[in-house]
């Protein structure tokens, strides 16, 4: 179980980026979701110890994270939104080289734990290749492979399936649920069909503070019978935006389908839809957007 | 379109906060070094005006050729902008023409560059404005003058930079490969210029370089202060040549990079690297729960070394495969094979490759790249995760921060060892491909072991600063300001090691002595600053970037939290050591040893003639007796000497004033004469005024005894303590008491009088000053004295002083000489003392000795025979030798001279001894200075001239000529054509230089320029119009009639009367030219042709330019009528095409009008060349237009 609490950030260049979080992570996958700038990578990179907050604390389990970083690192496996390689060592070798770094310095421990990483993520057979040839998808998975090293108790795993094609992501979607099941595994993306797909519980956060946390269902839940969808003409749109709170609009068919939020159906046009997530997730942002409008 | 690229690139350029502090970096340096002498950029300038035109060309050029790798940045950063940026596509998608895009963004590259060097002319321009500028050192300010050096040099040579740069990184794509390309270039250039050094390539040497130094210095190259002060030479001949040459190659490198250019992702690829296409067939990722084998993360000691060990492999390899280093060493094992091929030669002449020139060579041409590469890769190691950007992958793993430090620490420790290692290697190899077997690893060793750790303080010293800096180019600019404020401090006297990081009193090396006791001292310093790195290491570990990147603040709380038990404990420690060792240090080079900063020992020469020049012409008693027992204890660094001199006074009047001077490291123990006072007792300077009880009466002598011990300790700031070693001691009489003021300790320098109020430059009294000539050369207190000392010193060494072996004997464990000289000499001799090897030999009865290190046993035959031919020679042409005995003492390499005392030759190791002379064509210079320092038996210690104008003519040029005429006779007159080439060239340069005035020879003011170079050329000259036998005839007579003379003392006048007599009135305006004016000849052939007779003979007609000129002390030329008979010659083709082995078809002094005329010989055979002194013979600026083709 992690708990982060209150936690606040302010950057010198006086950017907030977060605004007393306080979740409770347990077991299992959590998705984190927010738009870019949301506070996400920050939250993230706090909680790997990469960085300090101004205030609050983190805990998993009995551990003061913060306070005890070199602890932390220790049931830690991180992957960055954005990590480079070297592009001239082979894979196999790079993982050898960051399990002596994590602590694995018996050779036959390391050499046996190198081959079950390299063969879990499927990267076995080509272990020899030198990482700057691999693809996006290949990269991500190694970099999986790294973060499992020295069965951490607490995984993150940051924005993993930006711009990966959809079967490269679904691979490592598998990967990911495959790990998440004894251990803490934060999933931060925009993506609103990686926390669908993949995440018991969620949390969705913008501008630094959390909007809402819990589970995908309860969320959806929460919006049955208020969300609306109609298909109207392009030019319609922007009249739609000011009398309603539109949720989203996507082209279909040289038409545009809307989803708004309302309490009662809008008018004739419109249908009831079952709510997805990301009609919560938009719905957040809006009431979020209103908010701020309002103040 | 053009415009508009162009007008966005340089907005760029100008808007980056980089280019404006390159350019004010550079601009401040020019304005501290035009202001100042502690900052030199370019040669001294002496006499030249601080904003002379010349100086102001020279600087520009300078500051463009400087500012090459930081141009780099603009101008390769213009070509690769949307390379970088990734906005190459954008561009290219439009219709842009390749030339437009191109071509724009060069000409803003090129003009940013363009601006820097403006902004470095207004710092020029400003700095010497300064109130604190002598005005006496400043000309007018000509703004024709800063135009003259853009059109010249700035303009074109950052056109051809500029488009080198350009091309580079337009076909490379990468700044990385542009800069290791101007690296490339820069070291070819440097050895291009070392290549073509010497009088002999003068004109190739002019065309090639690409910034037009070597023509700007062939145009100015004699040119005297005034010249320079005046003038800047035309743009014409070699100079346009060459700039015309270089610009339109940067056309051509342009127009390249125009048709290489390709806007594709790709760019150029000059190979083209195979990549194996792997199918991307993927199996799907198995669904199953993880099973991984269970690990343990361990962080015990063991786990620790495992992971610092594994990283450091890693981060070594990484540097050492990387490209730039390895080109760099490429660079550096090239530079220094150049080095090596080309180095220290004398005369052309090599020596044999002893290990420690070796280890010289790597000093002085290979290691600076240690510098650059250590420089950079502290940066790149430091910055290596987070440029790979690996960091927050890294970051996050449970590693202590002090391995990653430790790691890079290790790699670039281990750059610098392979480094070292391979220039050892280079070497090695250099030394076997030579014949030379000889190899001392055991010093190899050393030298890299001592190397290597002064250059890992550095590298500490550049973690430090790149992580303290946290941002990679802070980091590397702070790591200049470093380095330019080591040598700004030195250049302002702050030049005690105690605070100049990482610094060291560097251990001389020579062989006959190693590193000697100068190794502890070196040690001890880089202990301390060793310390402090330490220190400096676990202060970047607190401040050691992990994570995100944090303002200050942060940072130094995240710092000051892991400043836990540990580093605290090592902190403390690294700086209690620190200044422990300090206190030692300080100790040793300023409580057991003096340190006197360069400023202060100015200061003190200054208060030592102030306080005493009025002493000058006190009359004071003349040493007549000099006894000395001499004990040599060489480990102890201590010497103790019981002496006695007679005094007499030789004035016609009472003295009761007894000055004693000593220098200061000797300690006066005691000193026992007559009874007297202490009138005052100036340790400073040391100097002492006893008063005597009873004044010594005119014509009477007294006694003086002393006892003086030297006894160096510990050790110094500044490695100077070379008298005293474990083997291989040399003192001299001068270490000994002398009485009354002497010039000698005297500031020399016009603008260091200056600066301490000095008023001008003491000059030699005249030569027509009669009281004057009471006393010799050699000083004031001294004619000719009678000579005996007694020596001891360790059993394993022999101890050697003038004079012949009495006796020798054992006792108590020391071994000691007798040495008793039975004719009176000068009162200037040697004591030494080392583990010699000893070649005897005789001629006639005169026994010869060369003592010398067994290792260096290669030329002592060639010294012997030296000795015997000189002997024979002189002593048939001059007067009989002196001597029963003649020696040649070696002595180790901290000075390079041979010196002549009274049948003793003390000859250092560095000059003679390791000579290779395996080559019949090498000029032997071993026995040129064999030659000329016996040369000096005659020339000094039989006659010694006047301490007036001219004085060093009696000794040093008759010793020059006396050599030159042995040398003759061996190696024939054509090898004496090279050696005169150099000696021409040497004048020529040195007069350029000259502070004071230039004197003619025969008042010559102890000017080595004069007196050696052309003084050479001079008497070379003479002989060849009045003959061997007539100089020598005069000479003999001169030597016979003021040989062993009391005073007073001989003059040149005196000489030239002789000289006079002997030649006849017709040679009367020749000696007048050749040694009482400064005359220089300007012979020039300009048409040459031949004409066929029917008799097969040919009828040459030369036309001719023959022009005389008087020059002044400071360089204003009189015009004069050419009035003396000069060679005119006709050559035919060699067969090989060498031009020293033409024959001679006509060979005549003959009598030429001045300015133009023309004459026709007639020769048989086939004329190929014609000539006007062909064997530059005669003083001439220009001596390669006296020989021309001839035409048909």
């Amino acid at each position: 179980m992690l708990t982060i609490h209150d936690l606040s950030k302010t950057y010198a260049n006086g950017v907030q980026a977060l605004k007393g979080v306080t979740l409770d992570i347990p077991k299992g996958m959590f998705g984190l979701l927010g738009p870019n700038g949301a506070g996400k990578s920050t939250l993230m990179r706090t909680i790997a110890t990469l960085q300090d907050a101004d205030t609050g604390s983190i805990r998993l389990n009995d551990l003061d994270v913060l306070a005890n970083k070199p602890e932390a690192r220790r049931v830690l496996g991180y992957l960055p939104q954005e990590f480079g390689v070297y592009p001239k060592v082979s894979a196999e070798a790079m993982l050898d080289h960051f399990a002596v770094l994590k602590g694995v310095t018996a050779g036959g421990e390391r050499k046996a734990l190198v081959e079950a990483l390299l063969k879990q993520v499927n990267l076995w057979d080509v272990r020899k290749r030198k990482l700057g040839t691999f693809s996006g998808g290949m990269r991500q998975r190694f970099g999986i492979a790294q973060a499992l090293i020295g069965n951490p108790q607490l995984i993150i795993v940051d924005e993993p399936t930006a711009g990966l094609d959809p079967e490269e992501r679904n691979r490592f979607l598998n990967l990911l649920a495959a790990i998440g099941e004894n251990v803490v595994v934060i999933l931060s993306t925009h993506i609103v069909e990686d926390v669908t797909d993949l995440c018991p519980r969620m949390a969705i956060i913008a501008q630094g503070q959390v909007l809402l946390a819990g589970q995908p269902a309860d969320a959806m839940r929460a919006l049955d019978g208020r969300v609306w969808r109609r298909t109207v003409p392009n030019d319609a749109i922007e009249g739609y935006r000011n009398r309603l709170t539109v949720l989203s609009t996507r082209l279909a068919g040289g038409k545009t389908i809307v989803h708004v939020l309302a309490d009662s159906r809008p008018d004739d046009g419109f249908d009831a839809v079952a709510p997805d997530l990301e009609d919560v997730y938009f719905g957040q942002l809006r009431r979020q957007a209103a908010t701020a409008r309002a103040a | 379109m053009f415009s508009e690229i162009f007008r966005f690139e340089l907005r760029q350029q100008l808007k980056s906060p980089l280019f404006w502090m390159i350019a004010l970096a550079f601009a401040s340096l020019a304005f501290a070094a035009a202001g100042s002498d502690h900052i030199r950029i370019g040669g001294g300038i002496g006499n030249t005006h601080r904003n002379a035109p010349f100086v102001v060309v020279q600087m520009l050029t300078f500051f463009t050729i400087l500012g090459m790798f930081l141009i780099t940045v603009f101008v390769a950063g213009a070509a690769l902008r949307d390379f970088e940026a990734g906005t190459a596509e954008l561009f290219f998608a439009t219709p842009l023409s390749r030339r437009a895009y191109l071509g724009g963004r060069f000409a803003a590259g090129y003009v940013a560059a363009v601006v820097v060097l403006i902004v470095v002319a207004l710092g020029l321009l400003t700095g010497v404005m300064m109130p604190w500028v002598d005005p006496a050192r400043l000309g007018p300010t000509s703004f024709g003058t800063y135009l003259y050096a853009f059109a010249v040099a700035v303009l074109p040579d950052l056109f051809f930079l500029s488009a080198l740069l350009f091309l580079l990184a337009t076909l490379t794509r990468s700044m990385l490969s542009t800069y290791i390309g101007v690296i490339a270039f820069f070291v070819l250039w440097q050895v291009a210029g070392t290549a073509v050094e010497g009088p002999d390539h003068l004109t190739l040497g002019a065309i090639i370089d690409p910034f037009g130094l070597g023509a700007f210095d062939v145009a100015t190259r004699y040119w005297s202060a005034e010249d320079r002060n005046t003038r800047l030479p035309e743009i014409a001949g070699l100079l346009l040549v060459n700039r015309a040459l270089w610009v339109s190659l940067g056309v051509a490198l342009i127009a390249a990079a125009m048709a290489w250019f390709r806007p594709d992702r790709e760019g150029l690829r000059l190979w083209r690297r195979k990549r194996a296409v792997v199918a991307a067939v993927e199996a799907p990722a198995p669904a199953h729960a993880v099973a991984l084998p269970a690990v343990e993360l361990r962080s015990g000691t063991a786990a620790r070394f495992t992971q610092y060990w594994k990283l450091a492999t890693f981060d070594t390899r990484g540097v050492l495969f990387g490209v730039a280093f390895l080109v760099m060493l490429a660079f550096g094992l090239f530079n220094l094979t150049g080095s090596l091929l080309l180095g220290n030669e004398m005369f052309g002449t090599k020596v044999y490759p002893v290990t420690h020139l070796m280890t010289e060579a790597m000093d002085g041409s290979y290691n600076f790249l240690l510098i650059i590469i250590i420089g950079f890769y502290a940066g790149e190691l430091v910055w290596r995760e987070r440029g790979a950007r690996i960091s927050e992958v890294t970051d996050a793993f449970s590693l202590p921060d002090f391995i990653p430090l430790l790691s890079k620490l290790t790699a670039l420790t281990a750059v610098i060892v392979v480094f070292l290692g391979a220039g050892a290697l280079v070497c090695a190899a250099y030394q076997l491909i030579r014949g030379y077997t000889h190899i001392e690893p055991g010093l190899y060793l050393s030298y890299i072991a001592l190397n290597t750790l002064r250059f890992v303080l550095v590298g500490a010293l550049a973690l430090f600063l790149q992580v303290i800096a946290n941002n990679k180019f802070l980091g590397y600019l702070l790591i200049v300001i470093y380095f330019i404020s080591r040598i700004a401090l030195t250049q302002l006297h702050f030049d005690h090691h105690l605070y100049n990081f990482g610094s060291a009193p560097d251990a001389p090396y020579s062989d006959m002595n190693g590193y000697g006791h100068f190794l502890a001292g070196d040690l001890w310093f880089r202990a301390y600053w060793g310390c402090l790195a330490v220190a400096l290491l676990v202060v970047a570990a607190l401040f050691w970037a992990r994570g995100v990147a944090q303002g200050w603040k942060e940072r130094s709380r995240i710092a000051l939290a892991r400043f836990r038990a540990p580093s605290r404990a090592l902190f403390a420690a690294s700086l209690a050591g620190f200044v422990a060792i300090g206190a030692w240090i300080y100790y040793n080079t300023n409580v057991i040893n003096k340190y006197i900063p360069g400023d202060v020992a100015k200061r003190q020469q200054a208060e030592y003639e102030t306080l005493y020049r009025k002493y000058l012409d006190l009359p004071q008693p003349k040493i007549t007796d000099v006894r000395a027992d001499v004990d040599i204890f060489p480990h102890e660094r201590r010497v103790e000497v019981r002496g006695h001199y007679a005094l007499a006074n030789r004035t016609d009047a009472p003295i009761s004033d007894l000055h004693v001077r000593l220098p200061t490291d000797m300690k006066l123990v005691s000193a026992k004469f007559a009874p007297h006072d202490v009138v005052s007792d100036d340790r400073v300077h040391g100097y002492t005024i006893y008063r005597l009880k009873t004044p010594l009466a005119p014509g009477a002598s007294m006694d003086f005894d002393y006892t003086l011990q030297y006894w160096s300790r510990g050790f110094r700031n500044t490695p100077d303590d070379t008298h005293v070693v474990d083997n291989g001691t040399f003192i001299t009489s001068q270490m000994l008491p002398h009485f009354g003021y002497d010039e000698g300790g005297q500031l020399e320098d016009r603008n260091d009088r200056r600066e301490y109020g000095m008023g001008p430059v003491p000059r030699l009294p005249k030569i027509d000053d009669e009281a004057a000539r009471r006393y010799s050369l050699l000083g004031r207190d001294a004619d000719w004295v009678t000579f005996e000392a007694t020596l001891s010193t360790e059993p394993d060494q022999i101890a050697l002083a003038p004079g012949y072996l009495e006796k020798e004997w054992t006792d108590n464990g020391r071994r000691y000489f007798h040495y008793k000289m039975d004719k009176p000499i000068l009162d200037f001799f040697s004591f030494q003392s080392a583990a010699y090897a000893v070649k005897r030999d005789k001629w006639n009865d005169v026994a010869l000795e060369v003592y010398y290190d067994p290792e260096h046993a290669f030329n002592t035959d060639r010294m012997i025979d030296a000795m015997k031919k000189s002997l024979a020679h002189f002593s048939t042409a001059f007067s009989p030798f002196q001597f029963r005995q003649m020696r040649i003492l070696e002595f180790p390499g901290y000075e390079r001279f041979a010196e002549s005392f009274a049948n003793t030759v003390p000859f250092s190791e560095s000059i003679g001894f390791i000579a290779d002379l395996r080559d019949p064509e090498s000029v032997d210079y071993v026995f040129y200075v064999t030659a000329h320092e016996l040369g000096h038996q005659w020339w000094a210690h039989q006659v010694i001239g006047a301490m007036v104008q001219g004085v060093t003519m009696l000794d040093e040029t008759f010793a020059q000529y006396s050599a030159l005429m042995v040398q003759e006779q061996e190696y024939g007159a054509a090898k004496m054509r090279k050696f005169l080439k150099y000696e021409l060239d040497r004048y020529l340069h040195g007069r350029a230089g000259e502070v004071v005035e230039e004197m003619p020879l025969a008042l010559v003011e102890n000017q080595p320029y004069i007196h050696y170079r052309k003084g050479s050329i001079v008497m070379y000259s003479l002989k060849d119009y009045l003959g061997e036998g007539v100089v020598d005839k005069t000479l003999a007579r001169y030597d016979h009639d003021k040989a062993f003379q009391q005073p007073p003392y001989t003059t040149t006048k005196e000489f030239l009367d002789y000289l006079r007599e002997d030649a006849g009135p017709e040679r009367a305006s020749l000696i007048t030219d050749l040694f009482e004016k400064m005359t220089i000849f300007d012979d020039r052939i300009t048409a040459a042709t031949a004409k066929k007779r029917d008799d097969g003979k040919y009828d040459v007609t030369l036309s001719l330019h023959a022009g005389k000129t008087y020059v002044d002390g400071v360089g204003k030329e009189t015009r004069a009528t050419f009035d003396i008979p000069v060679d005119l010659a006709v050559f035919a083709k060699s067969p090989d095409g060498q031009e020293q082995n033409e024959k001679v078809l006509f060979l005549e002094k003959r009598m030429v009008a001045d300015g133009d005329s023309s004459v026709t010989v007639t020769v048989e055979g086939e004329p190929y060349e014609a000539g006007i002194d062909p064997y530059n013979k005669l003083v001439d600026r220009v001596s390669e237009d006296n020989r021309m083709r001839v035409g048909k």
